[in-house]
Parts: structure tokens; sequence; C-alpha cells
């Protein structure tokens, strides 16, 4: 606590403050910077939700760990300057090839070619698996789990980051899309347009208690 | 038997529960993306569901690097240098350097005696 009369006892600790760099828990809007301004100094909405991001960081951890709160602030600024980076790379692509709209393939090229090569099978699955989901709804007409087997024959493509077919098995499950969706094949990458388009919320679901929007109605 | 886990790829859980495929918000995914530079003029819908699965990764990437930092100090509680420490050992984390560096506001060089 300051004693509010004495100027030299608060320039003292302002002295102190700024050699030991303690600016304040979280408080990364900083003075003697030579780098650019970064992402500490926007507002929140340029930040994905701290509580997701806690969610995620748990999963990795074992139960008793603790984190800090600046942690916390540290990766949620982290995420952002992720974003950032491979859609900075990925926009570049799409204007030397003079295209205006930024794709998955796009982000998923940006990505092996800034060292997550790691990222892209894993990414590659899941972006396919919405896909199906995505033409299973509009194209099923409220049957989605017909149980059916699907042997697809699907020969690797250029861009197609070494995609395999996988064996149907039998539709259980929400998020079985497996055999029963396997509509359109894997060659959906460059469609930017499905049926009712990926960013409108809320449409019937095939999928009965599957909605991929359900964050929008989520309160955090 | 199925392969990998629906939908949620086979590196990690993924889906959170059974709330849904996305665990971070998709708009907001958006709002990030357009404001990473001035020239990203449009961007396709699937996009942001490639990064809703991608920052899942990264986080948990990241969380268990710093959390190893963490381990070797015999910390329970995972602190900014231990993310600090993270990034500075991992060469596809070196586009945060700034990042971490800048906002733990000690040495003006960008070069921490932190790394354990």
């Amino acid at each position: 606590m300051k004693p509010p009369k004495n100027n030299k006892y608060q320039l003292f600790l302002y002295l102190i403050s700024a050699l030991t760099g303690a600016h304040g828990a979280g408080n990364s809007s900083n003075i003697n910077r030579e780098q650019p301004i970064l992402l500490h100094d926007r507002p929140h909405d340029q930040y994905m939700p701290a509580a997701n991001i806690i969610r995620i960081m748990r999963r990795g951890l074992p139960p008793h760990a603790k984190i800090a709160d600046e942690a916390k602030d540290t990766v949620q600024h982290c995420v952002s300057e992720f974003i950032n980076f491979i859609t900075s790379e990925a926009n570049d692509r799409c204007h030397r090839e003079q295209r205006k709209t930024v794709t998955a393939e796009d982000l998923l090229w940006a990505m092996a070619r800034l060292g997550f090569e790691d990222y892209i099978e894993p990414l590659t699955l899941f972006l396919n698996r919405y896909r199906e989901m995505e033409s299973g709804r509009t194209s099923m007409h409220g049957e989605p789990f017909v149980k059916c087997t699907v042997d697809l024959g699907l020969p690797p493509g250029p861009t197609n980051y070494g995609l395999q077919a996988w064996p149907a098995g039998q539709a259980h499950g929400v998020f079985d899309a497996h055999g029963a969706m396997m509509m359109n094949g894997m060659n959906n990458y460059y469609r930017d347009n499905h049926g009712g388009g990926s960013s409108s919320s809320g449409q019937a679901a095939a999928l009965p208690g599957f909605d991929p929007y359900v964050q929008f109605k989520r309160s955090l | 038997m199925r392969q990998a886990g629906a939908y949620s790829g086979i590196a990690s859980g993924g889906i959170s529960g059974r709330t849904g495929p996305h665990s971070l918000p998709l708009a907001r995914i958006k709002k990030i993306m357009k404001n990473s530079s001035d020239d990203v003029k449009m961007i396709s819908g699937d996009a942001p569901i490639v990064f809703s699965k991608a920052c899942e990764l990264f986080i948990e990437q990241l969380t268990k690097r710093s959390w190893a930092v963490a381990l070797q100090a015999k910390r329970r509680t995972l602190h900014k240098d231990d993310i600090t420490s993270a990034v500075m050992a991992t060469d596809v984390f070196d586009f945060l350097l700034n990042l971490v560096s800048d906002s733990t506001g000690t040495k003006d060089d960008g070069h921490q005696a932190i790394g354990k």
C-alpha cells in the first residue's frame, strides 16, 4: 500500500516494478517494447474464449495439475497468434494464385509448410468426416444411420494429403458418419459451398442430437 | 470395429463429451482470421472448422510441452515461464518467441535465461 503523500515512494515503486517486469498479472500492454504492438493490446474478441482453451489444456494434464492465470492468458494469446500465423501464410498463397477465398486446403498447406506437418493427418480426417456429415445431412433425408458397408477404393489425389478410404463399420453413436455417410467420397476438398453452407447454424440435423453449431447455443 | 474416433480425428479426444464436434467457436475463429491481415477477404465455410481442430492440437501440444517443464521443476502448477521455455525449446513455436518474451518483460533482447 502506497503512502499517498510521498511521491518519492511511488516513484520508487514504479522503478522497482519496471526493473522486475512486474507490470501486473496478465497485464501485457507494455511499456518498453521495441517490437510492434502485439495481441495483448487487442480487445477480447481477438482471442478464443478462455473457458474453451482451459478445457482443452486440461485434457493434456493430470487431474491434480493447476494452471496459473497468467499461463492461461499466455496460451490464449498464443492461439490467436497461431491463427494469424497460419492464416497469413494461407492468404499469401491465395494472393499468389489470384484466389479470393482462403480455403481449408490453403490452411492445411500453410500448416504443413510452417512446420505443423503432424497436424495434417488428424485434421484431414476431421475435415473429411465433417464434410461427410454435411453432405450426408443434405442428401440422406433423415436416414442417418443406415447400416451399410461401403468400400471406397479411392485413389490418393495430389492434394488429398494421403487420404485413405477406411472400411465402414456399423453406424452407431451420434458421431459415426462412417459407412452411412460416405455419399460423396473424399473429394470434397475444393467445395466451398455445401448444401446449406457451413456457416449457417441451426439446420435441421439429420443426426439426432448432433449439432455442429451447438457452440452458438452454449453460453460460456 | 471402427477406426479412429468419429469426426474427432485420431490425435486427441477431440470432441468434448457429446456437446458437439467443435470445442472452439467458429465465429470467433473467423473474426481472428479476418484480422490477421487487412487483405483477408473471404474465408470458406470449412476453414474455421479446420482451425477449430488445429487450435485444439496446438493447445494440447503447447500445454504438454509446458507441463514437461513444470514437471522437471517438480511443480504441479503450470506457469507462464513454463510456456516460455516450451516455446523456446520447440522449433515450430518460433513464431511465438516475440509474444512470450515480450510479455515476460524480463531481458530486452529476447534472450531468456529460463530454459532449464
